[in-house]
């Protein structure tokens, strides 16, 4: 189970003098569900496509199994893809949809329809069988095409932002089920998106993607709680980004060699007035002028001046927080075990 | 509800003032068609089925309307097969050469009809192709005048089935391209084709200048049929303008139920 299953070594690709992907280096476990996560432009579709074998790669190699990918058409390379735009067939049934994989590879027709049955199951659509996908919603139009590219049984799934087009409600509902699909089937699975959040919630793995490369991987929870540098530090959650000299005045000498460090704005306390300095030991005390509140439903995010520097700071909204103001003042409590050292952006 | 109705109103009136501005026209040359007697009158004093009946006895009417009706038949269905999948590989594999496509379809607009009747009589009345006169300069000219629908229509219904997707999305499930292009593209795109055919059939039935200056003399569409006979019988050619206009509409018809038909079993 240790062993790579997909292998990306090296991978080039040129939009003109533009470099997408810059020497990109994956590699995927059998079963695993990996994320390839960041902001639009970054090459992470592009990547996709070029797993798939709908973009031309200009240099490196694609490893699936024992078997080298670069030079096979889309359709001998037994790769299924999901698309943001669901691309289902609208002359098509939703069965015929389906079989459509099976039937280009001569499967005879009993056979398909009981493999049809099987998919129509899995996504829970046995009642819209002879339904056209236009007379689908986008949420059900997404799991008809899952189906059908789960349909032919591929090695690598690849899902290309599929939710992105979808509303919250549906989106956070189909995330689950393609995790538990995902999970039940052992479909060693790419999934492309830009949110933080839906990476976090269904992936083994995050790979936060810039600028054509990879600069971060790791589990969900190692990338929340250990970012590298300050691009995923920013992009992970709403950590405070702050340069050395900011660090300097709120936590004192002795902060590491660091030129940007980050700390979780949940990590920061505000003390009342009640409390002493002397009950929270080893903890750094400022001073600071409440900005603005934001209630975020669950949290109270404060946006608060300490000592010149704009600090973001996340409090549970549990009933028991304390009351404040606008433009009023406060002391926090800074933990120096809580600051994080960046490496610097390429590194 | 008051403005909903009232905006519906004014909407009727005005509708029902352009269709009467068009209309008019096509009246006044239906009555002539079976007018026996129209001088100091509103409406004629007499009517008379004469001039459909010399029209219909004389057989360079429908012999012109056959060959009018073949002539465009071969135009359009060589376009047809010329461009969907001329246009079919330039959108989905060779975007970049669109740009140029785009200037080169609106040409036909560019130059004049008659400009162009001069130079292509002039290109090919001698030299290697001598085919000056002839059916097949007239069909090569057709073929250019329709290029802009036929162009516009195939690449519009390939972008509005994002075709590029659908044919990326079948090859991933194991279909070559042939296979893709016949099982999903071509069913998809199917309607929207029908109605540049068809409205490129309209254009070339109703298409004077080129078709006069490039054949007038040697071959004998319904449009030069027309135009020789205005001079001789007000109401005859106005019987031959109408008969004209009803197998246009006719055409028209069949070809939008086929088109709606063809459009109901996709959805």
């Amino acid at each position: 189970m240790n062993a790579s299953y997909l292998e990306l070594k090296g991978i080039r690709k040129m939009f003109g003098d533009t470099p997408v992907l810059n020497n990109v280096d994956l590699s995927i476990r059998e079963g695993e569900l990996v994320t390839l996560l960041g902001p639009s432009g970054c090459g992470k579709s592009t990547l996709l496509r070029c797993i798939a074998g709908l973009t031309e790669l200009d240099g490196g190699r694609i490893m699936l199994g024992k078997q080298d990918l670069a030079n096979l058409p889309p359709r001998s390379r037994e790769v299924g893809m999901v698309f943001q735009s669901y691309a289902l067939f609208p002359n098509l049934t939703v069965t015929e949809n389906i079989e459509y994989g099976l039937k280009m590879r001569g499967v005879p027709k009993k056979e398909r329809l009981r493999r049809c049955e099987e998919l129509l199951a899995l996504v829970d659509l046995e009642d819209k069988r002879g339904t056209y996908p236009q007379h689908l919603s986008g949420g059900q139009q997404q799991r008809v095409a899952l189906a059908r590219s789960l349909a032919v049984q591929p090695k690598v799934l690849l899902l290309d932002e599929p939710l992105s087009a979808l509303d919250a409600k549906i989106r956070k509902n189909l995330r689950t089920e393609i995790r538990e699909i995902q999970k039940r089937l052992m479909m060693t699975t790419i999934f492309v998106t830009h949110d933080q959040e839906e990476a976090l919630t269904l992936s083994d793995r995050i790979c936060i993607m810039n600028k054509g490369h990879i600069v971060q991987d790791g589990t969900p929870e190692a990338l929340y709680s250990t970012p590298r540098t300050e691009f995923v530090a920013r992009f992970m959650g709403s950590y405070n980004v702050l340069t050395r000299t900011d660090a300097i005045r709120l936590f004192g000498d002795g902060i590491g060699m660091a030129e940007s460090f980050a700390i979780r704005p949940e990590s920061v306390r505000l003390l009342s007035e009640m409390e002493s300095a002397s009950s929270i030991g080893g903890k750094r005390i400022v001073e600071g002028k409440i900005d603005s509140i934001t209630i975020l439903g669950n949290v109270i995010r404060y946006s608060v001046d300490a000592a010149g520097v704009l600090l973001t700071i996340d409090i549970l909204n549990d009933g028991r927080s304390l009351r404040m103001e606008e433009s009023g003042t406060i002391r926090l409590a800074l933990d120096p075990s809580q600051l994080l050292q960046l490496e610097k952006e390429g590194a | 509800m008051m403005t909903r109705l009232k905006a519906s109103w004014t909407h009727r009136s005005l509708m029902f003032l352009l269709m009467i501005y068009l209309l008019i026209p096509l009246l006044a040359t239906g009555l002539y068609a079976f007018a026996k007697d129209w001088q100091t009158t509103v409406l004629p004093e007499s009517w008379t089925l004469e001039w459909v009946g010399e029209m219909f006895q004389d057989l360079r009417f429908l012999d012109a309307l056959w060959t009018s009706l073949y002539l465009c038949l071969i135009s359009v269905a060589l376009s047809l097969v010329v461009m969907l999948p001329a246009v079919f590989v330039i959108t989905v594999y060779l975007p970049r050469w669109e740009t140029f496509m785009k200037g080169l379809v609106v040409l036909p607009y560019a130059v004049p009809g008659v400009v162009a009747a001069v130079g292509l009589i002039r290109t090919y009345s001698s030299g290697p192709i001598d085919i000056a006169g002839t059916a097949y300069i007239l069909i090569g000219a057709y073929f250019v005048v329709i290029l802009p629908y036929m162009y516009q229509g195939i690449r519009n219904s390939l972008l509005t089935v994002s075709a590029v997707e659908l044919l990326n999305a079948a090859e991933l499930l194991g279909a070559r391209r042939m296979r893709a292009f016949v099982t999903v593209i071509l069913p998809n795109i199917w309607p929207g084709v029908i109605i540049s055919t068809l409205l490129s059939f309209s254009v070339l039935f109703g298409e004077f200048v080129l078709t006069n200056m490039l054949v007038g003399g040697h071959i004998q569409t319904i449009q030069v049929y027309l135009y020789q006979r205005v001079g001789e019988s007000g109401h005859l050619a106005s019987a031959i303008a109408i008969s004209y206009f009803v197998f246009i509409l006719a055409m028209s018809t069949i070809l939008m139920k086929l088109g709606r038909k063809i459009n109901g079993e996709v959805r």
